[in-house]
């Protein structure tokens, strides 16, 4: 067909250069609509106060400023809404991964009895209505006296992250043939030397996207700690909704801390953009 | 090899299956004994039966939220599979074939990254920056891009369109992860079976219906029953950015919500809890048929 007539080694499918032409249209129309949201915030969050209220639509700040970003990183709580928000998801996250990973480890390498219930539980507690928990966890935990600490919102995100961390491991270790591991014991490797050369360095990558899908999971949450955590002890979600609410239609500042929320994630899912992907969706796929 | 792993397995699992236990199980289980009293959320309580259930029944917002959780369980996963479905085809073989390997369209790269930022942010976020979006006077974003002679669109608080709103953002920020997670299905598909396809004159669509969306039908499943998931969720949405708590006039009213308005704002637990019953037992029988009503035999 006319788009192969060029280029010798192409076999072109169907209806060729018009078909191109719509896919490529269709491709950037929406991509436009996606990422609109987005650069509108960016756009409100650098302009002054009189050209967010405008009726005008201003595409482009005509007068750029920064004190929304001043104004917001002021706002009460914010400081501690960023150090709560650091220890709580660093407390959630490292437990997930070593908890996780040697669950991962006995469901991937070893065949047991009650091995399909253990994996049914990890698939159901996926299913969970988050919501529905928020009064018996909030009633749980103020019998521990840890309501309105960090270490009672870190264990509950840690029960929550648990069952995606044990599962995307799994299916990492599963991708490692099970012939390595036996020709190290052959060659005298203790079990657990075999966990430490063989399995662990080999995992690495998925522990990586496990980890930043599980910091993601935690830095964002807001529900839980909001119910659980007096404002001094939530983080920066719960903080900008608190200032949403305060403040009306302050909507300059509100974007600011928008963005200074989302950054964190942001970095980290730029950073290694291409094992997030493949690390959200492999349990998925693989199940 | 055989001896000693049990010692293994059992150190290696007591931990989670603990966990498990006291914050799933334990809290489901003290979820449905509330549900049989009349506790409001402090002091003491009674046990009154099936009273909270029965309330539930003549309860005609606790029908409206379900009506309003069963459209979106109909209408979201459809658009949103739809959409990431086309744009997974798109971007995995949507372009021209060289040497016989199909790729994806030009720039493919770019639009996976777009595509999936919205997931990144939080819900949180995402409601802010879309009460902006949806905003009701000429500085919200879409009103300011009409024509000054258009009367303003209320948007959320129109009682119309306020649900078809949350859906919008729904599907916005869902969309990325589903185009990445069929974009990973479509890959571990052989390129063989395109290429011997295309060299049969087989169109893109007709790859598309034939060979692409029965090879997929797996992830497909996976993706419908996460979607049904979210769609019986929503409080965090609803909860930011409904107009006057699930409004105007209920008509964003959801489940969640209802749970989340009696038990913490009505002082009613006991009869939120009932709800978080009915909404546990909907979620189970959803995903249980869906997964019952997808079932076929392995395609070749």
């Amino acid at each position: 067909m006319a788009a192969a007539g060029h280029d010798d080694g192409v076999v072109t499918v169907g209806r060729s250069r018009i078909g191109t032409i719509f896919a490529n249209t269709g491709g950037i129309l929406f991509a436009l609509v996606m990422i609109f949201p987005v650069y509108w915030v960016l756009n409100t969050a650098l302009k002054p106060r009189d050209e967010v209220m405008s009726f005008k639509p201003y595409f482009i700040p005509a007068h750029p400023t920064l004190d929304n970003f001043t104004s917001a990183i002021k706002a009460e709580n914010f400081l501690s809404g960023l150090v709560n928000g650091l220890a709580i998801t660093a407390m959630a996250v490292t437990a997930a991964l070593v908890i996780g990973f040697l669950a991962a480890l006995a469901i991937a390498r070893f065949n047991f009895y009650g091995r399909r219930a253990i994996i049914m539980i990890i698939l159901c507690v996926q299913l969970v209505p988050l919501l529905a928990l928020l009064i018996p966890l909030f009633l749980m935990l103020q019998g521990w006296h840890l309501t309105n600490s960090l270490v009672g919102v870190a264990l509950v995100y840690l029960v929550l992250l648990l069952p995606y961390t044990v599962w995307t491991l799994r299916g990492f270790i599963a991708g490692i043939p099970k012939e390595l591991d036996e020709a190290a014991m052959i060659d005298g490797c203790t079990r657990a030397q075999v966990f430490w050369r063989i399995i662990l360095p080999l995992t690495g990558p998925g522990l990586v996207a496990t980890a930043v899908y599980g910091f993601i999971q935690a830095w964002n949450e807001f529900i839980i700690i909001n119910t659980l955590n007096s404002p001094d002890k939530q983080n920066l979600m719960a903080w900008l909704l608190q200032n949403q609410t305060e403040r009306g239609t302050a909507w300059g500042p509100l974007m600011a801390g928008a963005i200074i929320t989302s950054l964190p994630v942001v970095i980290f899912f730029l950073s290694i953009q291409r094992n997030i992907a493949t690390g959200l969706t492999a349990g998925a796929v693989k199940g | 090899m055989r001896h000693g792993k049990y010692p293994f397995i059992i150190g290696f699992l007591v931990v989670p299956l603990a966990l498990y236990l006291v914050f799933v199980v334990g809290a489901y289980l003290q979820m449905f004994q509330l549900s049989f009293t009349d506790w409001s959320g402090f002091g003491g309580y009674h046990y009154i039966g099936f009273d909270n259930f029965g309330k539930l029944w003549d309860d005609p917002v606790f029908w409206i939220a379900l009506r309003h959780n069963v459209y979106i369980l109909i209408a979201m996963p459809i658009v949103t599979i739809a959409i990431a479905l086309f744009f997974a085809f798109l971007l995995n073989v949507g372009g021209k074939s060289k040497g016989g390997v199909t790729q994806g369209v030009w720039g493919s790269k770019v639009y996976r990254i777009i595509f999936f930022f919205p997931q990144l942010l939080a819900l949180a976020i995402v409601a802010v920056i879309f009460g902006r979006v949806f905003g009701s006077d000429r500085s919200g974003m879409l009103n300011g891009l009409f024509p000054d002679s258009w009367s303003p669109w209320l948007f959320l608080a129109d009682e119309r369109w306020a649900l078809v709103c949350i859906a919008v953002v729904l599907i916005w920020q869902q969309i990325g992860f589903y185009v990445v997670l069929f974009s990973a299905g479509m890959g571990s598909i052989s390129q063989d079976i395109y290429e011997a396809a295309a060299l049969d004159g087989a169109t893109k669509v007709t790859l598309f219906f034939r060979i692409t969306l029965p090879l997929l039908w797996d992830t497909l499943q996976v993706a419908w029953v996460y979607l049904g998931i979210a769609a019986f969720d929503l409080f965090a949405l609803v909860n930011i950015m409904s107009v006057n708590k699930g409004g105007p006039n209920n008509a964003t009213q959801v489940l969640s919500y209802q749970i989340y308005l009696n038990a913490f704002q009505n002082s009613q637990a006991g009869y939120a809890s009932a709800i978080g019953v009915v909404l546990f037992f909907l979620t189970l029988t959803f995903a249980a048929l869906t997964l019952r009503v997808t079932r076929r035999d392995a395609v070749a």
